[in-house]
């Protein structure tokens, strides 16, 4: 291989933890860097490109005029743009609460100065496009590595089209919802975790967002309800992770 | 066919012996559901369960498998396929094997599935329904082969028919666990045949099931029951006679990668998606009067690809039964 590709990480507001799951695939990273410098990476680098990336993952949410300025130049330089967990696909725990950003502030600080030009929190997705994007909080480190090899090597990754509930029973594990009735979002929130949650005997989140296409929340609604939980309990659940769709 | 008697006593004996042919897998109970699991002694097994979570068709068809690797860029396959034995398998189970057979060892056939099938050694066992049950209405409550030794309870033992030349052999190694049948042990078979054919709560009246999904297939519960359906595929991935499968390739470092197969679901929307982007089943409505049709329609040869194993049921979390479904179809024409 004679030149490889040069890769940014971009952070946006977040809790670390999307950019930090990447040094978490361990020697698994040297496998990526048969195809991959980084060029821009806070916590592995410190180098700051400024130049032009081949793939850019971003994290986060865009919650600060800094995240939008920093979204803008990441898509502007890069050739593909990976959406790389729930709070860059899906706004996550931040993007679910719901009042305006003037009223937030002022329930918590007492007062609408804005000296940080905070913004609404609102996905990546939202304000540029993106060639892939990859949910979970935190997403599969598993599922980024092959993203990245498949695109080292010119392929494109394929995207999961199937909820949680098909690892679940391919794992074997005991289905918490009809079995325990816990409040589990499996059946409409896309797969890929492997059923990180339910192989601990909880319900599922939804932390991936939901299912893409058809999916039913009418009838998970309906379950839930039947299972004796209420709605606006049910409701908080569905909207924790996922207010914005991408 | 040969009927011997296994009485209690020798039981452990016998499985003991079992367990020499290779790793012995039974029922085991974890939490509220069973699966099949190794099991190195009788104790770890619960013999009166109704059914396991997955079929054993997990152990011919895998829920996941690695089928070869890309190394060098030479394909190496994966192998180390052993002889093993199923013990405890019901009759609709078996059934439903036989039905897999249909679709894997006829042309082209699965080398996966062939060599493992050929490896199994089956050991039946008699059970009672419960309400989610209905493999009697469809014939699939009573094997007559697809195993090679089935055992039916009796009050002191049980009651062995040998299925194949391997049971046979077992059965001949193996000669002093076992006795001549008595009439009295008949009498008990008989019996409890006859308490268990008694004990069914539910039927699917199969006489003119495909006449009947050939007129109603627009029928309005159709539409009905795709709304309450999350399309979550549990019903696929508990199926005894789902055969359908995915193959993704995936790295495992930067230069070699692995082709695996695992259990697909006809509820995903990518299921019925073609080249060129058309989709023959592109809705939820499309894709769940699918599955009643893949189950009772489609192969009238194969039994109509349903067993009546009740796992359907039990496992669907929008509590979709299958039976009243195709009842409802049924009456939607009246």
């Amino acid at each position: 291989m004679t030149e490889k590709l040069k890769l940014g990480v971009f952070e946006l507001t977040d809790c670390g933890g999307c950019a930090l799951n990447l040094l978490f695939l361990y020697e698994k990273l040297f496998d990526l860097l048969e195809f991959y410098e980084i060029e821009e990476f806070h916590m592995a680098t410190s180098l700051s490109g400024g130049g032009h990336y081949d793939v850019a993952l971003v994290t986060g949410t865009v919650s600060t005029r800094r995240d939008l300025d920093l979204l803008k130049e990441a898509r502007n330089r890069s050739e593909y743009l990976i959406a790389l967990g729930t709070c860059a696909t899906h706004g996550s725990v931040q993007g679910s609460v719901e009042l305006p950003i003037k009223e937030k502030l002022k329930a918590v600080y007492g007062d609408e100065g804005n000296p940080m030009h905070a913004l609404d929190p609102k996905p990546v997705v939202e304000y540029v496009a993106v060639d892939f994007a990859l949910p979970g909080c935190p997403y599969d480190k598993r599922e980024a590595f092959q993203a990245l090899i498949d695109i080292a090597k010119g392929i494109e990754p394929v995207k999961k089209d199937y909820p949680v509930c098909i690892e679940c029973k391919l794992n074997e594990y005991e289905c918490v919802l009809v079995k325990k009735g816990l409040p589990c979002l499996g059946p409409i929130t896309l797969g890929g975790c492997n059923a990180a949650c339910i192989r601990s005997g909880l319900g599922c989140i939804g932390c991936r967002g939901p299912l893409p296409g058809e999916v039913n929340p009418a009838s998970e609604y309906e379950i839930l309800k039947s299972k004796g939980y209420d709605d606006e309990y049910i409701v908080r659940k569905f909207k924790t992770f996922a207010r914005w769709e991408p | 066919m040969r009927y011997v008697k296994l009485p209690s006593e020798n039981f452990g004996e016998f499985f003991n012996f079992l367990q020499r042919l290779g790793p012995t897998y039974g029922p085991v109970k974890e939490g509220k559901t069973h699966h099949f699991r190794e099991v190195k002694g009788v104790s770890e097994m619960d013999l009166n369960y109704t059914r396991t979570m997955l079929p054993p068709k997990k152990f011919f068809v895998r829920p996941r498998e690695r089928l070869f690797r890309l190394e060098n860029g030479w394909w190496k396959e994966e192998d180390g396929e052993r002889p093993f034995v199923l013990f405890g398998v019901h009759a609709c189970d078996i059934h439903g094997l036989k039905i897999l057979d249909k679709v894997y060892l006829s042309d082209p056939v699965d080398p996966y599935y062939s060599k493992r099938r050929q490896n199994a050694f089956i050991v039946g066992i008699s059970c009672m329904p419960d309400e989610y049950c209905f493999c009697k209405s469809l014939g699939t409550h009573f094997a007559m082969d697809g195993f090679d030794l089935f055992l039916h309870e009796l009050p002191d033992g049980w009651l062995v028919r040998i299925g194949s030349v391997r049971g046979h052999e077992v059965a001949w190694e193996n000669e002093k666990l076992f006795e001549e049948v008595t009439d009295e042990d008949l009498r008990h078979f008989k019996e409890f045949e006859e308490k268990r054919a008694n004990a069914f709560q539910k039927e699917i009246p199969q006489e003119g099931l495909a006449d009947m999904l050939d007129l109603a297939y627009n029928s309005p519960v159709w539409k009905d029951y795709a709304e309450k359906c999350l399309a979550c595929g549990n019903c696929n991935m508990v199926c005894p006679t789902c055969r359908c499968y995915e193959v993704c390739d995936s790295w495992v470092d930067a230069y070699s990668s692995v082709r695996e197969r695992r259990y697909d679901s006809c509820f995903m929307e990518s299921h019925g998606l073609v080249a060129g982007g058309h989709n023959f089943r592109p809705t939820r409505l499309d894709r769940f009067r699918h599955r009643y049709y893949c189950k009772s329609y489609f192969d009238p040869s194969s039994g109509f690809n349903c067993v009546g194993c009740g796992r359907w049921d039990e496992f669907c979390p929008a509590g979709i039964e299958h039976v009243k479904v195709l009842e409802e179809v049924r009456g939607s024409l009246r």
